[in-house]
């Protein structure tokens, strides 16, 4: 049985580098016009991100195949491939290398931690292929990546100076921000604290170490303050810990989360008692974008979208109808981008839409279900609404959308 | 294909440093290092920094590398002399963390999660990224063939006999007249200065290096590495470093072949299968694929002690 | 000050309780069959989802479900031993050791196939914590301290008391000499492992009790439940609770003196202060 399974590891990988041999040796342009274009969902599927990997593979699935029933890219079929980052930049490295040099991708998606994309990003401009991530850390869009490099998560500027703001005007008297050490972390702590401070209000913080099975003395550290506001940087594993260890030691004033950690996966898991009240907040779609509905139908009337889910979604839509403007290749696909992303075009929030415009010779502009997708020239998101929402029964009710 | 495979080997080749960096430690002098993974960081970032901060040389970023390394190896090994074999386990694995946690936390220096991208390569700029990772391909193959070289000729050297009779039994060591203290702070710290060659290599292949990969699982590739090839065994290493590789990228083409699963079931099998796969060789071949040739002298006394792979 | 130093001393308290029962599975298996276990980690996450469907899906009531729990872990345990760690066994300790690694990598994503990463939880209500005296305590915790407790008492008086369990320390004590007085090993083996990886799956449950669970559950936890049988004593079950106890208290007391994010390095400089001073640990080797 072990020579076996042996024997099958060995050949198959020989089996494959000499069907790559054979295709080395094929002219590039026969390769280049027939058979189909390959893209990549890049996620963690197992690993500390494990529980948003899943989500995002789906939407990637289901924007290319919304596409393929369409038609493909100028008839041609998109042929998906799924690896998983193992949440660990090594392990995505590794990945990045099969998809670049085996599969021939000419895209790579949903990168999740900022380190992965971090590691995989000059894999990707080194060999043109395009690269989207939903990663937060601003040194990334800094990178020397010569636009192949796009994401759909706002910069921290952008979400802190939403989220400290929106405290603020509900009356907010003394801010904490606790949450565990990210790329983000100390800038979202100076930001906020320099904020709420010029508004004449006390600001205090606590960096806890993630991956811990309780948070009882943290909880107790931040709340020796009294703060009337909380703010957690964390995700979804660590704040589950940390509300149910904010409960037990009475906290009772308000809490605002970001959308991807307070998910409904959460609030399903704790009591009513613990998530009643939470205010979260999320990059939200131009207000007449359908996106947002499509994604949700994808994921089932009974779960509610998570903002990753949302922002995959768009970055597979935008990379599809980028090849089908231009060419279905890396570059073309970084040279088309914001000629569907952005501008005047007419506006499409769907990619079997935006291909049947653009094979009749129109021009379009994506609005997606995680913002109006529109992009600087460093691949960062310019501007994008956010809503605020509010834990109520275990389901969220809106409250406000800037 | 043939790039995928050339950086395939590439990582091997790293992995197979680590390796034979372990073998030395434990291979070789009997003494347990659960914080590989520190270690590889150390040399990682030593170089690192002192070649994107400093702007030193790549040549002198790997002397660097070696020198950290070996420093925090000694350090450690002669504040835990006292402790029994189990208990330096432990200790490493603590150094593992604490580094980790250093690197995440000090962004000062370490420049945090963030980490540190942009570390120059030999050659990097002036030649194509394919030929670039073929130049380095190269490199980590005389990287490694020298430290094999380095650690069979040690191996098989009067200082390398003292390292066994340690790993069999320090007591007999001891009354043979050896100052085991010393053999053994300096078989951790040649072990570590290997350990953060590899670091080296890394950041310098990569040109990026974070806290999130310095982490306990590559410290379990490597120990899987050094059982499945042979313990105590240098070209036993190699061979180890290069069938974890196999599984591990293999395992990827395998998954997939396999219909009907969710993006996470294939996640799931394929790393249920790297587990199972190393299990497997370890039950057919429990001392490895190449056993240390030198010949065992069994216990003296009967019972206790077990004789080692 | 005080006040705060009793409520970090509780809350230690609390979290090595949690973390008593692995940590006794881990060192009993160390002790009687003479290798370190890592495979414990994946029995850590299989009880705590064994007791999730009994308690979620089934309906169980929590001393219910903690008893599936027990029993689920523990008759994988057995098995895994019997066909993947006991025939490397004669090859030593370290063999051993890794391949219980890899065998808690190929569990955990057994766990994984089945169930996905999402984090569950269990049916149970959240309450306030009670407070006395400037110190707050939560009833849940108090329950699942009365768990644990219940369950080390049960294992001192099976240790003690009966038949197998006075084999289990024979055996652990001396090998040959409980050969020679006609005590099966293997069947003692597999018992132990039968309990040991019983309690883990028990300790699994309680910490998804506390929070929630994901196959990650243990291997979160292996580390300090490591550090706590090191700390303890290698082989000494009495050590184990205290060892485990000792890294709980360590690791909230170094929030006094630093940053939360250091947490668990202080968690390993106390083990190592520890061992400076009992080189053997706390409680020394095999002491029951």
């Amino acid at each position: 049985m072990t020579k076996a399974r042996f024997a099958t590891t060995r050949r198959t990988v020989l089996g494959g580098a000499a069907a790559g041999a054979v295709l080395l040796g094929a002219p590039a342009l026969l390769r280049a016009q027939q058979g189909p274009v390959v893209m990549a969902a890049l996620n963690p599927l197992t690993g500390a991100g494990g529980n948003y990997g899943p989500g995002m593979l789906a939407t990637i699935q289901a924007a290319a195949q919304a596409a393929n029933d369409a038609g493909g890219i100028d008839g041609r079929e998109i042929e998906l491939v799924s690896e998983d980052t193992q949440t660990s930049p090594e392990a995505a490295v590794r990945a990045a290398r099969k998809i670049i040099d085996v599969d021939q991708a000419i895209a790579i998606m949903g990168t999740w931690a900022s380190s992965v994309t971090t590691a995989v990003a000059p894999l990707c401009w080194e060999s043109r292929t395009m690269l989207s991530a939903v990663s937060g850390a601003d040194s990334i869009t800094r990178l020397p990546h010569d636009g192949y490099f796009f994401r759909t998560q706002p910069t921290t500027t952008l979400q802190i100076d939403a989220a400290t703001r929106f405290m603020l005007d509900q009356g907010a008297e003394k801010i904490a921000y606790i949450g565990p050490q990210t790329p983000f972390t100390q800038d979202s702590i100076d930001m906020m604290g320099e904020i709420a401070l010029g508004a004449g209000k006390s600001f205090d913080s606590l960096i806890y170490e993630a991956d811990k099975a309780s948070y009882g003395s943290e909880a107790d550290q931040i709340l020796h303050g009294e703060p009337d506001f909380l703010f957690l940087g964390g995700y979804t594993p660590d704040v589950t810990v940390l509300l149910k260890d904010l409960f037990r030691a009475g906290y009772e004033q308000r809490m605002l989360a970001f959308a991807y950690a307070v998910n409904q996966a959460l609030v399903e898991s704790l009591p009513q008692d613990v998530t009643n009240g939470i205010y979260v907040f999320s990059p939200t779609p131009a207000v007449d974008s359908q996106a947002y509905q499509r994604v949700q139908e994808i994921l089932g009337a009974d779960v509610k979208v998570d903002p990753y889910s949302a922002q995959t979604y768009d970055q597979a839509n935008l990379m599809i109808l980028a090849a089908a403007a231009g060419e279905p290749t890396g570059t073309g696909i970084r040279d088309a981008l914001r000629t569907v992303s952005q501008g005047d075009g007419e506006t499409v929030d769907n990619v079997a839409d935006g291909l049947g415009l653009l094979a009749e010779g129109k021009s379009i502009q994506y609005s997606g279900a995680s913002g109006p997708c529109d992009f600087d020239n460093r691949g960062d998101i310019r501007e994008v609404p956010f809503l605020f929402e509010q834990v109520q029964d275990g389901s969220f009710e809106v409250v406000e959308r800037r | 294909m043939a790039s995928y495979l050339v950086s395939i080997a590439t990582f091997a080749g790293i992995y197979a440093i680590l390796t034979l960096g372990l073998n030395v430690m434990w291979g070789l002098t009997g003494m347990i290092n659960l914080g590989l993974a520190g270690f590889f960081a150390v040399g990682a970032y030593a170089s690192a920094l002192v070649t994107t901060a400093l702007g030193a040389p790549i040549w002198l970023g790997f002397a660097t590398s070696a020198v950290a390394a070996a420093l925090a190896g000694a350090v450690l090994t002669a504040s835990t002399l006292r402790l029994r074999g189990d208990y330096l386990a432990i200790v490493t694995l603590g150094f593992a963390e604490l580094v980790r946690l250093i690197a995440s936390n000090e962004i000062w220096l370490t420049r945090g999660t963030d980490g540190i991208s942009g570390i120059p390569g030999p050659l990097r700029g002036a030649l194509s990224p394919a030929d670039f990772n073929l130049l380095y391909f190269g490199l980590v193959v005389l990287g490694a063939g020298a430290v094999l070289v380095l650690t069979q000729r040690i191996a098989f050297s009067p200082f390398g006999r003292v390292l066994r009779s340690i790993r069999d039994d320090d007591g007999v060591a001891a009354v043979a007249g050896k100052h085991v203290a010393r053999f053994k702070i300096a078989a951790f710290a040649l072990g570590s200065a290997i350990l953060g060659l590899a670091g080296a290599f890394y950041a310098h292949y990569t040109s990026y290096i974070a806290p999130d990969i310095f982490r306990p699982l590559i410290t379990i590739y490597i120990f899987l590495a050094l059982t499945a090839g042979g313990t105590g065994n240098g070209v036993g290493a190699l061979v180890g470093a290069l069938i974890v590789m196999a599984i591990l990228e293999g395992t990827r083409f395998l998954a997939a072949e396999i219909p009907g699963l969710s993006g996470v079931q294939t996640a799931a099998l394929r790393e249920f299968t790297i587990g199972a796969a190393l299990i497997v060789i370890m039950r057919v071949r429990p001392r490895g694929l190449i056993p240390e040739p030198v010949p065992m002298l069994g216990p003296a006394t009967g019972g206790g002690r077990e004789a080692r792979p | 000050m005080a006040a705060q130093i009793a409520q970090l001393i509780v809350n230690g308290l609390i979290t090595g309780a949690l973390l008593a029962l692995p940590t006794i599975g881990f060192t009993t298996v160390f002790a009687v069959l003479r290798f370190p276990n890592f495979a414990l980690a994946s029995h850590v996450t299989i009880g705590a989802f064994a007791g999730y469907v009994a308690n979620v899906s089934l309906g169980l009531p929590i001393v219910a479900s903690v008893l599936v729990a027990f029993a689920v872990a523990g008759a994988s345990g057995a098995a895994t031993d019997e066909w993947v760690l006991k025939p490397l066994r004669p090859y030593g300790a370290l063999t051993a050791a890794i391949a219980s690694i890899a065998l808690t990598v190929a569990l955990e994503n057994v766990v994984r196939f089945s169930f996905g990463n999402e984090l569950r939880a269990y049916d149970v209500p959240l309450y306030r914590d009670w407070r006395f005296l400037g110190v707050r305590l939560g009833p849940q915790q108090v329950e699942n301290g009365l768990l644990a407790a219940a369950a080390v008492a049960a294992l001192f008086a099976f240790l003690r008391f009966t038949r197998i369990g006075k084999a289990m320390r024979a055996v652990a004590d001396n090998p040959t000499l409980a050969s020679i007085k006609g005590i099966d090993a293997d069947l003692v083996g597999r018992l132990v492992a039968f309990v040991a990886m019983g309690l883990a799956g028990v300790g699994g449950m309680l910490v998804g009790l506390n929070s929630s669970i994901d196959p990650l559950t243990g291997f979160r936890v292996i580390l300090s439940v490591f550090a706590g049988a090191v700390v303890g004593g290698l082989g000494s079950v009495p050590g184990a609770v205290v060892g485990a106890l000792v890294v709980g208290i360590g690791e909230e007391l170094s929030l006094v003196v630093w940053d939360p994010t250091y947490r668990s390095a202080f968690g390993f400089l106390a083990i190592l202060l520890v061992l400076t001073f009992r080189p053997r640990g706390l409680l020394g080797e095999r002491a029951y």
